[in-house]
Protein backbone atom coordinates (compact mmCIF):
# COMPACT_ATOMS: atom_id res chain seq x y z
CA UNK A 1 0.00 0.00 0.00
CA UNK A 2 2.83 2.58 0.52
CA UNK A 3 3.36 2.82 -3.24
CA UNK A 4 -0.16 3.67 -3.73
CA UNK A 5 -0.20 6.07 -0.50
CA UNK A 6 2.90 8.10 -2.13
CA UNK A 7 1.22 8.65 -5.55
CA UNK A 8 -1.94 9.57 -4.06
CA UNK A 9 0.06 12.26 -2.25
CA UNK A 10 2.29 13.63 -4.49
CA UNK A 11 -0.52 13.37 -7.21
CA UNK A 12 -2.95 15.47 -4.58
CA UNK A 13 -0.17 18.30 -3.89
CA UNK A 14 0.69 18.75 -7.73
CA UNK A 15 -2.83 18.83 -8.85
CA UNK A 16 -3.46 21.17 -5.82
CA UNK A 17 -0.68 23.22 -7.28
CA UNK A 18 -1.83 23.10 -11.46
CA UNK A 19 -5.21 24.69 -10.11
CA UNK A 20 -3.81 27.28 -7.50
CA UNK A 21 -0.40 28.08 -8.77
CA UNK A 22 0.30 29.70 -5.46
CA UNK A 23 3.96 27.92 -5.30
CA UNK A 24 5.52 27.79 -8.45
CA UNK A 25 4.56 30.92 -9.78
CA UNK A 26 6.22 32.71 -7.05
CA UNK A 27 9.10 30.27 -7.03
CA UNK A 28 9.67 31.54 -10.62
CA UNK A 29 9.34 35.19 -10.38
CA UNK A 30 11.79 35.11 -7.73
CA UNK A 31 14.57 32.99 -10.09
CA UNK A 32 13.41 35.39 -12.90
CA UNK A 33 13.61 38.56 -11.30
CA UNK A 34 16.79 37.62 -9.54
CA UNK A 35 19.00 36.59 -12.57
CA UNK A 36 17.42 39.92 -14.22
CA UNK A 37 19.26 41.59 -11.42
CA UNK A 38 22.31 39.66 -11.36
CA UNK A 39 22.70 40.05 -15.31
CA UNK A 40 22.60 43.65 -14.75
CA UNK A 41 24.91 43.99 -11.35
CA UNK A 42 27.50 41.56 -12.99
CA UNK A 43 27.71 43.08 -16.61
CA UNK A 44 31.27 44.06 -17.25
CA UNK A 45 32.20 46.24 -20.17
CA UNK A 46 33.85 44.64 -22.78
CA UNK A 47 32.06 41.84 -21.42
CA UNK A 48 35.08 39.52 -19.15
CA UNK A 49 34.65 35.85 -18.67
CA UNK A 50 31.98 35.13 -15.70
CA UNK A 51 32.12 31.39 -16.22
CA UNK A 52 34.16 31.39 -12.49
CA UNK A 53 31.33 33.35 -11.02
CA UNK A 54 28.19 32.47 -12.25
CA UNK A 55 28.11 28.78 -11.32
CA UNK A 56 27.71 30.75 -7.64
CA UNK A 57 24.99 32.98 -8.67
CA UNK A 58 22.78 30.34 -10.34
CA UNK A 59 22.92 27.74 -7.43
CA UNK A 60 22.07 31.27 -5.07
CA UNK A 61 19.58 32.09 -6.97
CA UNK A 62 17.75 28.38 -7.03
CA UNK A 63 18.36 27.72 -2.90
CA UNK A 64 17.13 30.70 -2.22
CA UNK A 65 13.68 30.06 -4.73
CA UNK A 66 13.47 26.56 -3.56
CA UNK A 67 13.16 28.18 0.15
CA UNK A 68 10.04 29.71 -1.02
CA UNK A 69 8.48 26.11 -2.33
CA UNK A 70 9.83 24.84 1.20
CA UNK A 71 8.05 27.16 2.94
CA UNK A 72 4.73 25.80 1.88
CA UNK A 73 5.48 22.07 2.02
CA UNK A 74 2.74 21.87 4.50
CA UNK A 75 1.21 25.10 4.45
CA UNK A 76 -1.69 23.90 2.86
CA UNK A 77 -2.29 21.00 5.21
CA UNK A 78 -2.22 23.20 8.31
CA UNK A 79 -4.28 26.55 6.86
CA UNK A 80 -6.51 23.78 5.82
CA UNK A 81 -6.89 22.09 8.69
CA UNK A 82 -6.04 18.46 7.10
CA UNK A 83 -2.55 17.58 8.73
CA UNK A 84 -4.64 15.33 11.11
CA UNK A 85 -6.20 13.63 7.97
CA UNK A 86 -2.57 13.37 7.10
CA UNK A 87 -1.74 11.92 10.44
CA UNK A 88 -4.46 9.85 10.86
CA UNK A 89 -4.36 7.44 7.70
CA UNK A 90 -2.36 4.03 8.32
CA UNK A 91 0.73 5.24 6.18
CA UNK A 92 4.34 5.40 7.17
CA UNK A 93 5.46 8.94 8.20
CA UNK A 94 8.68 8.05 5.91
CA UNK A 95 6.32 7.58 2.84
CA UNK A 96 5.08 11.42 3.62
CA UNK A 97 8.41 12.47 3.93
CA UNK A 98 9.41 10.96 0.76
CA UNK A 99 6.50 12.17 -1.19
CA UNK A 100 6.33 15.82 -0.04
CA UNK A 101 10.19 15.52 -1.24
CA UNK A 102 9.21 14.29 -4.19
CA UNK A 103 6.55 17.20 -4.75
CA UNK A 104 9.03 19.53 -3.62
CA UNK A 105 11.65 18.50 -6.48
CA UNK A 106 9.26 18.33 -8.75
CA UNK A 107 8.45 21.85 -8.53
CA UNK A 108 12.03 22.94 -8.11
CA UNK A 109 12.31 21.03 -11.07
CA UNK A 110 9.73 22.63 -13.15
CA UNK A 111 10.92 25.90 -12.44
CA UNK A 112 14.34 24.73 -13.46
CA UNK A 113 13.25 23.89 -16.86
CA UNK A 114 12.66 27.55 -17.70
CA UNK A 115 15.51 28.81 -15.68
CA UNK A 116 18.14 26.78 -16.68
CA UNK A 117 17.80 28.15 -20.37
CA UNK A 118 17.52 31.58 -19.12
CA UNK A 119 20.54 31.43 -17.33
CA UNK A 120 22.26 29.96 -20.43
CA UNK A 121 21.15 33.08 -22.58
CA UNK A 122 22.29 35.63 -19.78
CA UNK A 123 25.71 34.64 -18.55
CA UNK A 124 26.79 30.81 -20.34
CA UNK A 125 28.67 30.40 -23.09
CA UNK A 126 28.44 26.78 -26.14
CA UNK A 127 30.25 25.56 -22.86
CA UNK A 128 26.60 24.48 -20.80
CA UNK A 129 25.37 22.33 -23.95
CA UNK A 130 29.15 20.90 -24.49
CA UNK A 131 28.78 19.39 -20.71
CA UNK A 132 25.03 18.88 -20.69
CA UNK A 133 25.19 15.55 -18.64
CA UNK A 134 27.95 16.68 -15.98
CA UNK A 135 25.87 19.61 -15.42
CA UNK A 136 22.67 17.89 -15.34
CA UNK A 137 23.92 15.69 -12.75
CA UNK A 138 25.10 18.11 -10.56
CA UNK A 139 21.19 19.53 -10.69
CA UNK A 140 19.97 16.32 -9.99
CA UNK A 141 22.01 15.41 -7.41
CA UNK A 142 21.76 19.17 -6.10
CA UNK A 143 17.89 19.42 -6.35
CA UNK A 144 17.58 15.99 -4.29
CA UNK A 145 20.11 17.44 -1.78
CA UNK A 146 18.33 20.82 -1.39
CA UNK A 147 14.40 18.82 -1.29
CA UNK A 148 15.60 16.45 1.41
CA UNK A 149 16.87 18.77 3.78
CA UNK A 150 14.63 21.32 3.40
CA UNK A 151 11.35 18.66 3.14
CA UNK A 152 13.15 17.51 6.90
CA UNK A 153 13.31 20.83 8.48
CA UNK A 154 10.00 22.76 7.06
CA UNK A 155 8.31 19.51 8.26
CA UNK A 156 10.07 20.69 12.10
CA UNK A 157 9.39 24.35 11.63
CA UNK A 158 5.94 23.65 10.78
CA UNK A 159 5.04 23.57 14.26
CA UNK A 160 6.45 26.94 15.14
CA UNK A 161 4.39 29.66 14.74
CA UNK A 162 7.22 32.05 12.98
CA UNK A 163 7.91 28.82 10.56
CA UNK A 164 8.61 31.24 7.72
CA UNK A 165 11.50 32.92 9.84
CA UNK A 166 12.79 29.61 11.22
CA UNK A 167 12.94 27.67 8.16
CA UNK A 168 16.06 30.26 6.32
CA UNK A 169 17.77 30.16 9.74
CA UNK A 170 17.90 26.54 10.04
CA UNK A 171 18.54 25.67 6.53
CA UNK A 172 21.10 28.00 4.96
CA UNK A 173 23.64 26.89 7.46
CA UNK A 174 23.15 23.19 6.08
CA UNK A 175 22.67 23.90 2.58
CA UNK A 176 26.55 25.46 2.32
CA UNK A 177 27.96 22.74 1.59
CA UNK A 178 25.75 21.34 -1.03
CA UNK A 179 26.01 24.87 -2.25
CA UNK A 180 29.57 25.22 -2.52
CA UNK A 181 30.05 21.89 -4.50
CA UNK A 182 27.20 22.54 -6.91
CA UNK A 183 28.39 25.92 -7.48
CA UNK A 184 31.80 24.87 -7.93
CA UNK A 185 31.03 22.01 -10.11
CA UNK A 186 28.76 23.99 -12.30
CA UNK A 187 31.81 27.01 -12.76
CA UNK A 188 33.47 24.13 -13.58
CA UNK A 189 31.52 22.87 -16.33
CA UNK A 190 31.18 26.63 -17.75
CA UNK A 191 34.91 27.34 -17.53
CA UNK A 192 35.44 24.30 -19.26
CA UNK A 193 37.42 22.33 -17.05
CA UNK A 194 34.50 19.69 -16.27
CA UNK A 195 36.85 16.82 -17.64
CA UNK A 196 39.50 17.65 -15.68
CA UNK A 197 37.91 15.13 -12.32
CA UNK A 198 36.74 18.06 -10.16
CA UNK A 199 33.46 17.54 -11.36
CA UNK A 200 33.24 13.85 -10.68
CA UNK A 201 34.60 14.96 -6.97
CA UNK A 202 31.57 17.38 -6.41
CA UNK A 203 29.20 14.42 -8.01
CA UNK A 204 30.56 12.19 -5.05
CA UNK A 205 30.39 14.46 -2.51
CA UNK A 206 26.53 15.68 -3.36
CA UNK A 207 25.85 11.76 -3.50
CA UNK A 208 27.43 11.17 -0.05
CA UNK A 209 25.51 14.72 1.03
CA UNK A 210 22.16 13.18 0.04
CA UNK A 211 22.81 10.37 1.35
CA UNK A 212 22.83 11.56 4.81
CA UNK A 213 19.99 13.56 4.92
CA UNK A 214 17.76 11.13 3.27
CA UNK A 215 19.41 8.52 5.88
CA UNK A 216 18.39 11.48 8.55
CA UNK A 217 14.91 11.67 7.65
CA UNK A 218 14.19 8.04 7.67
CA UNK A 219 15.56 8.05 11.37
CA UNK A 220 13.97 10.65 12.56
CA UNK A 221 10.48 11.76 10.73
CA UNK A 222 8.12 10.02 13.28
CA UNK A 223 9.45 12.59 15.82
CA UNK A 224 9.82 15.34 13.37
CA UNK A 225 6.32 15.28 11.82
CA UNK A 226 5.36 15.31 15.31
CA UNK A 227 2.00 14.88 17.28
CA UNK B 1 -17.32 -0.27 32.24
CA UNK B 2 -18.54 -1.82 29.07
CA UNK B 3 -21.22 -0.90 26.96
CA UNK B 4 -24.44 -2.37 25.72
CA UNK B 5 -22.72 -3.87 22.77
CA UNK B 6 -20.34 -7.15 22.81
CA UNK B 7 -19.55 -7.12 26.32
CA UNK B 8 -16.71 -9.57 26.02
CA UNK B 9 -14.89 -8.18 22.97
CA UNK B 10 -14.07 -4.40 24.12
CA UNK B 11 -13.39 -2.43 20.98
CA UNK B 12 -12.00 0.29 22.67
CA UNK B 13 -10.15 0.21 26.26
CA UNK B 14 -8.42 2.92 27.82
CA UNK B 15 -6.65 2.68 30.73
CA UNK B 16 -4.90 4.92 33.57
CA UNK B 17 -4.41 7.67 30.33
CA UNK B 18 -2.87 10.60 31.24
CA UNK B 19 -1.28 13.67 28.77
CA UNK B 20 0.84 16.70 29.63
CA UNK B 21 1.76 19.73 27.49
CA UNK B 22 5.24 20.65 28.91
CA UNK B 23 3.90 21.05 32.56
CA UNK B 24 0.36 21.67 32.11
CA UNK B 25 -1.35 18.43 32.35
CA UNK B 26 -4.33 18.69 30.67
CA UNK B 27 -5.53 14.72 31.32
CA UNK B 28 -5.09 12.67 34.47
CA UNK B 29 -5.79 8.96 34.82
CA UNK B 30 -8.94 8.65 32.31
CA UNK B 31 -10.05 5.07 32.17
CA UNK B 32 -12.61 3.83 30.24
CA UNK B 33 -13.64 0.52 27.83
CA UNK B 34 -16.50 0.47 25.09
CA UNK B 35 -17.82 -2.66 24.23
CA UNK B 36 -18.11 -3.50 20.01
CA UNK B 37 -21.32 -1.96 18.87
CA UNK B 38 -20.71 0.44 22.04
CA UNK B 39 -21.48 4.01 21.97
CA UNK B 40 -20.15 5.90 24.41
CA UNK B 41 -20.57 9.95 24.71
CA UNK B 42 -17.84 12.14 26.53
CA UNK B 43 -20.06 15.10 28.56
CA UNK B 44 -17.63 18.39 30.05
CA UNK B 45 -17.29 21.94 30.03
CA UNK B 46 -14.40 23.46 27.27
CA UNK B 47 -11.56 22.80 28.52
CA UNK B 48 -12.05 19.70 30.76
CA UNK B 49 -10.46 17.35 28.25
CA UNK B 50 -12.66 15.92 25.50
CA UNK B 51 -11.23 16.26 22.75
CA UNK B 52 -7.81 15.49 24.13
CA UNK B 53 -8.96 11.99 24.64
CA UNK B 54 -10.59 11.74 21.51
CA UNK B 55 -6.59 12.79 19.62
CA UNK B 56 -4.96 10.16 21.87
CA UNK B 57 -7.41 7.39 21.11
CA UNK B 58 -7.15 8.49 16.89
CA UNK B 59 -3.23 8.11 17.58
CA UNK B 60 -3.24 12.27 16.51
CA UNK B 61 -1.26 12.72 20.16
CA UNK B 62 0.89 10.49 22.44
CA UNK B 63 0.48 9.76 25.73
CA UNK B 64 2.16 10.86 28.65
CA UNK B 65 0.97 7.89 30.50
CA UNK B 66 -1.46 5.15 30.23
CA UNK B 67 -2.47 2.90 27.56
CA UNK B 68 -5.08 2.53 24.64
CA UNK B 69 -6.10 -0.28 22.72
CA UNK B 70 -8.57 -0.04 19.72
CA UNK B 71 -9.89 -3.26 17.54
CA UNK B 72 -7.38 -5.47 20.09
CA UNK B 73 -4.27 -2.96 18.93
CA UNK B 74 -1.97 -1.41 21.72
CA UNK B 75 -1.62 2.30 20.12
CA UNK B 76 2.08 2.52 21.23
CA UNK B 77 3.38 -0.57 19.49
CA UNK B 78 0.77 -1.23 16.60
CA UNK B 79 -0.56 2.34 15.71
CA UNK B 80 -0.77 0.96 11.94
CA UNK B 81 -3.91 -1.13 12.13
CA UNK B 82 -5.34 1.08 15.02
CA UNK B 83 -5.34 3.87 12.09
CA UNK B 84 -7.28 1.72 9.67
CA UNK B 85 -9.68 0.39 12.60
CA UNK B 86 -10.59 4.32 12.79
CA UNK B 87 -12.80 6.90 11.35
CA UNK B 88 -12.85 10.60 12.75
CA UNK B 89 -15.29 13.15 12.55
CA UNK B 90 -14.84 16.94 14.05
CA UNK B 91 -15.95 20.56 13.65
CA UNK B 92 -12.86 20.37 11.15
CA UNK B 93 -13.81 18.47 7.91
CA UNK B 94 -10.25 17.55 7.61
CA UNK B 95 -10.64 18.04 3.56
CA UNK B 96 -8.67 19.85 1.28
CA UNK B 97 -10.34 23.19 -0.47
CA UNK B 98 -9.02 23.60 -3.91
CA UNK B 99 -9.54 19.74 -4.29
CA UNK B 100 -12.91 18.60 -5.64
CA UNK B 101 -14.83 16.03 -3.12
CA UNK B 102 -14.55 13.28 -6.03
CA UNK B 103 -10.57 13.94 -5.58
CA UNK B 104 -11.25 14.26 -2.18
CA UNK B 105 -12.17 11.00 -1.38
CA UNK B 106 -10.57 9.25 -3.66
CA UNK B 107 -6.98 10.94 -2.22
CA UNK B 108 -8.44 9.25 0.98
CA UNK B 109 -9.75 6.18 -0.58
CA UNK B 110 -5.47 5.29 -1.79
CA UNK B 111 -4.52 6.70 1.71
CA UNK B 112 -6.60 3.54 3.14
CA UNK B 113 -5.96 1.47 0.57
CA UNK B 114 -9.78 0.96 -0.03
CA UNK B 115 -10.85 -2.07 -2.91
CA UNK B 116 -12.84 -0.45 -5.64
CA UNK B 117 -12.39 2.91 -4.93
CA UNK B 118 -14.94 4.11 -7.49
CA UNK B 119 -17.58 2.15 -6.63
CA UNK B 120 -17.19 3.06 -2.80
CA UNK B 121 -16.90 6.89 -3.73
CA UNK B 122 -20.15 7.11 -5.53
CA UNK B 123 -22.10 4.69 -2.51
CA UNK B 124 -21.08 7.00 0.13
CA UNK B 125 -21.82 11.03 -2.06
CA UNK B 126 -25.06 8.86 -2.93
CA UNK B 127 -25.72 8.04 0.62
CA UNK B 128 -24.65 11.71 2.25
CA UNK B 129 -26.73 13.40 -0.82
CA UNK B 130 -23.54 14.97 -2.26
CA UNK B 131 -23.48 12.69 -5.74
CA UNK B 132 -24.24 16.30 -7.66
CA UNK B 133 -21.49 18.26 -6.17
CA UNK B 134 -18.91 15.68 -6.49
CA UNK B 135 -16.67 17.80 -9.38
CA UNK B 136 -17.14 20.57 -7.39
CA UNK B 137 -13.97 22.36 -5.21
CA UNK B 138 -15.10 21.45 -1.85
CA UNK B 139 -14.16 25.50 -0.80
CA UNK B 140 -17.66 26.11 -2.86
CA UNK B 141 -19.63 24.00 -0.39
CA UNK B 142 -21.69 24.91 2.63
CA UNK B 143 -21.02 24.44 6.43
CA UNK B 144 -23.59 21.53 6.11
CA UNK B 145 -22.29 20.17 2.71
CA UNK B 146 -18.79 19.87 4.23
CA UNK B 147 -19.68 17.92 7.28
CA UNK B 148 -21.55 15.52 5.01
CA UNK B 149 -18.70 15.00 2.92
CA UNK B 150 -16.78 14.86 6.09
CA UNK B 151 -19.00 11.71 6.94
CA UNK B 152 -18.27 10.24 3.75
CA UNK B 153 -14.53 10.62 4.05
CA UNK B 154 -14.81 9.36 7.79
CA UNK B 155 -16.95 6.20 6.58
CA UNK B 156 -14.72 5.52 3.19
CA UNK B 157 -12.78 2.93 4.83
CA UNK B 158 -15.33 0.96 6.40
CA UNK B 159 -13.85 1.43 10.35
CA UNK B 160 -14.75 -0.40 13.07
CA UNK B 161 -14.53 3.03 15.28
CA UNK B 162 -15.77 6.36 15.31
CA UNK B 163 -14.97 9.11 17.42
CA UNK B 164 -17.03 12.11 16.71
CA UNK B 165 -15.51 14.79 17.95
CA UNK B 166 -18.37 18.13 18.05
CA UNK B 167 -19.77 16.75 14.72
CA UNK B 168 -22.86 19.24 15.22
CA UNK B 169 -20.82 22.34 15.87
CA UNK B 170 -22.19 24.93 13.48
CA UNK B 171 -24.72 22.92 11.39
CA UNK B 172 -27.78 24.72 10.53
CA UNK B 173 -30.88 22.16 11.79
CA UNK B 174 -30.92 20.38 8.43
CA UNK B 175 -27.65 19.42 8.45
CA UNK B 176 -28.30 18.09 11.82
CA UNK B 177 -31.18 16.72 10.80
CA UNK B 178 -29.08 14.46 7.93
CA UNK B 179 -25.93 13.88 10.32
CA UNK B 180 -28.18 12.28 13.17
CA UNK B 181 -30.03 9.97 10.49
CA UNK B 182 -27.00 9.37 9.22
CA UNK B 183 -25.50 8.27 12.98
CA UNK B 184 -28.92 6.26 13.22
CA UNK B 185 -28.27 4.48 10.20
CA UNK B 186 -24.38 3.60 11.15
CA UNK B 187 -25.30 2.82 14.60
CA UNK B 188 -25.08 -0.48 14.53
CA UNK B 189 -22.13 -1.65 12.52
CA UNK B 190 -20.10 0.25 14.79
CA UNK B 191 -18.32 1.52 17.95
CA UNK B 192 -18.80 5.06 19.03
CA UNK B 193 -17.15 7.50 21.28
CA UNK B 194 -18.63 11.16 20.83
CA UNK B 195 -17.61 14.27 22.52
CA UNK B 196 -20.60 16.77 23.09
CA UNK B 197 -21.95 19.93 24.96
CA UNK B 198 -25.30 18.62 23.72
CA UNK B 199 -27.44 16.63 26.00
CA UNK B 200 -30.16 15.53 23.08
CA UNK B 201 -27.95 14.66 20.84
CA UNK B 202 -25.20 13.19 23.10
CA UNK B 203 -27.78 11.43 24.77
CA UNK B 204 -30.07 9.99 21.95
CA UNK B 205 -27.79 7.19 20.99
CA UNK B 206 -24.99 6.75 23.86
CA UNK B 207 -25.84 3.58 25.83
CA UNK B 208 -22.31 4.75 28.23
CA UNK B 209 -21.68 8.30 29.15
CA UNK B 210 -18.94 10.19 30.86
CA UNK B 211 -18.82 13.41 32.00
CA UNK B 212 -14.94 14.67 32.16
CA UNK B 213 -14.22 18.09 34.20
CA UNK B 214 -10.71 19.11 34.38
CA UNK B 215 -9.10 16.58 32.85
CA UNK B 216 -10.26 13.89 34.95
CA UNK B 217 -13.29 11.67 35.15
CA UNK B 218 -15.97 12.87 37.43
CA UNK B 219 -19.36 11.21 36.51
CA UNK B 220 -19.07 7.72 34.17
CA UNK B 221 -22.05 5.76 33.97
CA UNK B 222 -23.63 2.49 32.10
CA UNK B 223 -26.79 2.31 30.43
CA UNK B 224 -29.19 4.87 29.41
CA UNK B 225 -30.06 8.18 31.47
CA UNK B 226 -32.87 10.39 30.80
CA UNK B 227 -32.04 13.99 29.62
CA UNK B 228 -33.36 15.48 33.24
CA UNK B 229 -31.69 12.86 35.27
CA UNK B 230 -28.60 13.38 33.44
CA UNK B 231 -28.89 17.08 33.34
CA UNK B 232 -28.89 16.88 37.06
CA UNK B 233 -26.43 14.71 37.58
CA UNK B 234 -24.23 17.04 35.08
CA UNK B 235 -24.67 20.20 37.42
CA UNK B 236 -23.99 18.41 40.19
CA UNK B 237 -19.94 17.76 38.94
CA UNK B 238 -19.44 20.51 36.94
CA UNK B 239 -19.19 23.95 38.39
CA UNK B 240 -18.63 25.42 35.35
CA UNK B 241 -20.15 25.78 32.10
CA UNK B 242 -23.66 24.70 30.26
CA UNK B 243 -24.97 21.69 28.52
CA UNK B 244 -27.06 22.68 25.45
Amino acid sequence: MGLRQYRAMVRKDIVRELRTRETVVAMLLFVVLAMVVFHYAFTVPGGGDLSLLTGGMLWVVFVFGALLGLNRTFAHEKDEGCFDGLLLCPVDRVTIFLAKMTANLVFLGLIQVIAVPLFALFFATGRMATHLPAFLALVVLADLGIAALGTLLATIAMHTRARELLLPIVFLPLVIPLLIAAASGTSAVLSGTAGSGSVLGRLAFLLVYDGVFLVLAYGTYDVAIGE
Amino acid sequence: MVGDGDTAVPEIRVEGLGKAFGRREVLRDVSFTVGRGGFLTLFGPNGAGKTTTLRLVATLLRPSSGSVAVAGYDLKDDPMPVRRAIGFISHNALLYRDLTAQENLRFYADMYGVADPGRRIGELLERVELSHRRYDVVSTYSKGMLQRLAIARALLHEPRVLLLDEPHSGLDPHAVEILDGLLGEIRAAHTFVMATHNLRQGLALADQVMILDAGRVVFSHVGRLAADEFAAVYHEHVREGALV
